[in-house]
């Protein structure tokens, strides 16, 4: 309990740089390790209930609801926290069980289960635009792949290829070290924090211009400044749609008419690969 | 955004992109290994969007857009490629397509095409130059592709124009 208090009793604003190392390697420990196990084992009876019986399905209600009562001990008490780690569960626990389901049609439910809780955890941190064309994107995406899912396996029996995979017992292991040695590099002593960039200048080309002709642009203007300016204009916090649709049309508006193109070649390409050729024509 | 949030949702970022790449080295079908990579980039979004929030622009979130961009076409082009594929073999199982050689039969050894002739192909115009109220061009002539050989050509003594009257 110790460990967590430490943890509690870090604060949250910004500090001195090595202070605040010091405080990140101090606040990651072992006893975090207790809810993924807890959960791990949870999934695991919970699969194993589906199958075999209801023992086994109350084991791993119990341990899914320890797991999810002591995570909540690590997490700092506040609402919105609260509800930014339980899209990060959801989130994960979907990424699983894309990764475990047998039928296609789950797996791509799973599937659908991360990419929303993903767009959700975007919408907490303050990217509204981005969540919201992620859901837009990925939804579309998701129903025409269900389509084709659907459309692809019309038998209620399995496929031997969903069922056989290509070697898990080798993959997964990887993919543990892969995440052990992603999440070291993480919480290495030093990692964190980074250099921040210079706040004091406008990092963007895409601060309001100075005169604008007209008088809705100066009226605009105005308001752009007393909002800014009853802030602190030096870090401009990313939180505004319009800032994101200035800086896109303004910075990156090469990448923007680029993005374009590629969209609208790989349009005709795919309608170029996918039309049937019945060999009269062409 | 302290470093210790920035530090958690970096980590739950890794955690999809492990997730994605395991999906990707273990699934056999074509679609969920699609699926897999679409999770992959999500969770390179993720960390975008979580840098973007951390130093305080707009840098990451543009970032998102353009791999939304490379995704929506990356979806397209790979699902167009999955029904070509589907339509000359009719399974997803990506190991049907481990060979994509000829064919490894001995009995039916696949030889290689040998061009025997070399046809140059010239399309014979309707005849210029002749008046039509003399000399009419029939109803019945075509203006076709001929063959023309080596030894035919532009020094033949026939002329074109008589050519076409005749037929």
């Amino acid at each position: 309990m110790q460990a967590i208090g430490s943890y509690l009793s870090i604060p949250f604003a910004q500090s001195d740089p090595i202070e605040t190392v010091s405080q990140l390697s101090g606040s990651w420990n072992l006893s975090m390790l207790i809810p993924i196990l807890l959960g791990a084992a949870g999934y695991l009876l919970l699969q194993h209930g589906i199958v075999k019986g209801k023992q086994y399905l109350f084991m791993g209600v119990i341990a899914a609801v320890a797991s999810v009562i002591s995570a909540s001990l690590f997490i700092p008490p506040a609402f919105e926290n609260y509800i930014l780690f339980l899209f990060c569960a959801l989130a994960t626990g979907g990424a699983f069980g894309f990764l475990t389901a047998r039928d296609p049609v789950y797996a791509a439910l799973g599937f659908a289960t991360a990419v929303l809780s993903i767009s959700g955890v975007m919408f907490m941190q303050s990217a509204m635009f981005v969540a919201a064309a992620n859901m837009i994107v990925y939804a579309g995406a998701i129903i025409i792949i269900f389509l084709f899912v659907l459309m692809f396996a019309q038998q209620t029996n399995l496929r031997t290829y969903d069922v056989k995979l290509t070697y898990p017992v080798v993959a997964a292991p990887i993919g543990v070290i892969m995440l052990g040695t992603l999440v070291y590099c993480l919480t290495a002593e030093g990692a964190f924090p980074l250099s921040r960039p210079d706040a004091t200048r406008a990092y963007s080309e895409a601060s309001p211009p100075e005169n604008l002709m007209t008088d809705e642009g100066n009226a605009a203007v105005k308001k752009l400044k007393t909002i800014e300016h009853t802030g602190s204009y030096k870090s401009v916090s990313p939180s505004t749609t319009s800032g994101l649709g200035r800086s896109l049309y303004t910075d990156y508006l090469l990448a923007v008419a680029l993005a374009g193109t590629i969209l609208t070649v790989a349009a005709v390409g795919a309608i170029a690969l996918a039309t049937k050729t019945t060999g009269e024509d062409v | 955004m302290t470093d210790t949030m920035t530090v958690n949702l970096l980590i739950f970022a890794a955690v999809l992109f492990t997730a994605g790449f395991v999906g990707f080295l273990t699934r056999r079908s074509l679609i969920l290994m699609f699926l897999s990579l679409e999770m992959m980039l999500a969770g390179a979004s993720m960390n975008f969007i979580v840098f973007s929030s951390y130093f305080g622009n707009y840098q990451g979130q543009v970032f998102v857009i353009m791999v939304l961009t490379v995704a929506a076409c990356e979806a397209s082009i790979a699902l167009a490629f999955v029904t070509l594929l589907y339509r000359s073999k009719p399974t997803l199982d990506v190991r049907a397509w481990s060979q994509l050689t000829e064919s490894l039969d001995e009995e039916q050894p696949e030889q290689p095409e040998t061009i025997e002739e070399v046809h140059l192909e010239f399309p014979t115009l309707t005849p210029a130059g002749l008046d039509p109220l003399v000399q009419p061009v029939p109803s019945e002539f075509k203006a076709d592709v001929g063959v023309a050989k080596p030894t035919q050509g532009i020094m033949d003594k026939e002329s074109p124009a008589k050519e076409a009257t005749h037929v």
